[in-house]
């Protein structure tokens, strides 16, 4: 083999015999400089975790991260009410009005309150659907169950709402209007594909001996739901949980589809940053649901949630 | 597991009520593009394919979903190679900080959408301003490809832990270098995860419409912006319908694929 390589010196290394060339050894590597590259990573693998990092960090870690620092730091800024422009002191005035007014703090509230409603509502109707999908249907009709939870996640998520629009308008095949409780209904609409699979999947890794063992001793269904389902699939419904409740909370698309004249936090930011042109304060108003997700993955940290992601 | 039979049925209930909540708004949309009523009023007084005519022929359709095309495109590569690279760093090592990167990769997508997008806006302007570059597609791909990373990277991930190092190991011992070993082993076996997770991606981005209302300049306008600007003009509506109903058809596609890849992978098993 190393005859052939000797007659065609620029051709590509040959792969060395086996036994010839010993993982880690300290003897210099032959063949040409992509050989010794690859034989100097193969020894350092703290350098090829840095090559592996490094483009993610710059982009997520760097830049990402500096956008989002440097934006919450715009919160303390002001912008001056006559020209418009930024002024560039550090002040809590944005911060100030957004704890003080109450307009703010009543919409702050009714953002949390449509996520947690909209959580509730999917976790209600989802769990059922999961649990028939992963310990009911035969393998071959879970397939398809699980393909036709997933059609409507590709459908986009503007034709979703829009939908709800033609359902939901006066002439529509619902008429019920908009308003608060079509944003409710919209919003667990959109999101609960995202609890239905990890609670599915959650269910699915659970295996079928535990539920049989808890029936051999004489637990119903309720009793084995309530001791060894959910405890066990618990970190899946957090899971589900964080997608369907960071959506909710900072969407202002689906209100402005189908809320009517209502608002939520995301409406507030968004009009700060166009008609208002008014950038400290919306990032101070942006903190909030911030807050309020960093705050809730903090909590559910520890449940191992965010593993089921 | 001890079920009632009232307790099963009334599951296998829930799960049919559900399916049928789930498919019957998308039903109307698809209905309604048919509709010969401006207004879409229930029940539909006639049908007629006129609509679909009308958005075939619509420039600003076309030109939006084009642009839509790109942006995804670009995220997607992007999205590909960083979410490999991250998957590999935090499966193939251990190191201090491991659970911060793997939080900071999921940060854009548990993030609300609009905290990213004016983040990134005020980032972008303070950036390219000085070099008298303005918001436009480079943004666009830019801000999708910072959320679409995860998808990718949670699929990658996913693979290499089932798989495992020791093939990587074993051609290791048979000689192959580390760009060898990657090229003959290491990406066979992660192919089909690169597959899906750049499916997702691509996904992601082309309904993106919050991050992209934040970084698209006046220039670039992609479906959603185009559907979410005309959804309030009653003299489009019948158009937008078209679009919607048009993406639900075309949604089929990425499913067929999603289920070919793990379809392929369940018999390779």
């Amino acid at each position: 083999m190393n005859t052939t390589a000797n007659t065609t010196p620029p051709g590509p290394p040959p792969p060395a015999a086996p036994g010839a060339a010993p993982r880690g050894a300290a003897a210099p590597a032959p063949g040409g400089p992509r050989r010794r590259l690859a034989a100097f990573l193969h020894r350092h693998a703290p350098l090829r975790l840095s090559l592996l990092l490094s483009a993610p960090m710059l982009w997520l870690g760097v830049a990402y991260l500096g956008a989002l620092a440097a934006m919450f730091i715009s919160a303390l800024w002001r912008t001056d009410t006559f020209t418009g422009d930024l002024v560039r002191e550090l002040t809590w005035a944005n911060f100030q009005e957004l704890l003080t007014a109450e307009v703010y703090r009543t919409i702050a509230l009714r953002s949390v309150g449509v996520a947690a409603a909209v959580t509730l509502i999917d976790l209600v109707v989802a769990f059922p659907m999961a649990f028939a999908m992963a310990k009911l249907a035969s393998p071959r009709a879970q397939r398809w169950l699980v393909i036709a939870v997933l059609t409507p996640l590709w459908a986009s998520y503007l034709v979703k709402a829009y939908a709800w629009r033609v359902l939901l308008s006066a002439d529509g095949l619902l008429g019920w209007g908009y308003g608060l409780t079509a944003t409710i209904i919209t919003l667990s609409y959109l999101w609960l594909p995202y609890m239905i699979l990890p609670i599915y999947a959650g269910l699915e890794r659970l295996p079928n001996s535990l539920l049989e063992a808890a029936g051999d001793l004489g637990a119903r269904g309720w009793r084995t739901f309530r001791t060894v389902v959910w405890p066990l699939t618990f970190p899946a419904v957090v899971a589900g949980s964080i997608f369907t409740f960071s959506l909710s909370l900072g969407d202002y698309i689906t209100v402005k589809i189908v809320g009517g004249r209502s608002q939520l936090i995301g409406n507030v930011v968004y009009d700060n940053i166009g008609a208002a042109n008014n950038l400290p304060f919306a990032a101070a108003v942006a903190t909030v649901p911030v807050l309020i997700m960093l705050a809730y993955l903090a909590a559910v940290r520890r449940t191992g949630a965010l593993e089921n992601l | 597991m001890n079920l009632s039979r009232t307790a099963r049925a009334m599951l296998w209930a829930a799960l049919a009520g559900g399916l049928a909540v789930v498919y019957l708004p998308l039903l109307v949309v698809l209905l309604n593009s048919f509709n010969a009523d401006r207004t879409f009023g229930w029940p539909p007084s006639g049908f007629t394919v006129r609509w679909w005519e009308a958005a075939w022929n619509s420039t600003g359709v076309r030109e939006a979903l084009w642009t839509s095309i790109q942006a995804a495109l670009g995220a997607t590569a992007i999205a590909l190679v960083l979410g490999t690279m991250v998957a590999f760093a935090l499966q193939r090592h251990s190191f201090f900080g491991r659970d911060a990167v793997s939080l900071l990769i999921i940060l854009p997508i548990a993030l609300p959408g609009i905290v990213t997008g004016i983040a990134l806006n005020n980032a972008f302007r303070a950036v390219l301003e000085p070099f008298g570059l303005g918001l436009g597609m480079f943004t666009v791909i830019v801000g999708h490809a910072t959320f679409c990373v995860v998808t990718v990277y949670n699929n990658v991930l996913a693979r290499l832990r089932r798989t495992g190092s020791s093939l990587e190991e074993a051609s290791a011992d048979l000689g192959a270098d580390v760009f060898t070993t990657f090229r003959l082993v290491t990406f066979p076996m992660i192919r089909s995860a690169l597959l899906a997770g750049g499916l997702l991606a691509f996904a992601l981005s082309f309904d993106e419409i919050i991050v992209t209302t934040f970084t698209a300049g006046a220039g670039v306008k992609t479906l959603p912006l185009w559907i979410f600007e005309n959804l309030f003009r009653p003299n489009q509506a019948p158009v937008v319908n078209v679009v919607a109903a048009a993406l639900i058809v075309l949604s089929v596609v990425p499913i067929y694929f999603a289920q070919r890849l793990s379809g392929g992978e369940a018999s390779n098993r």
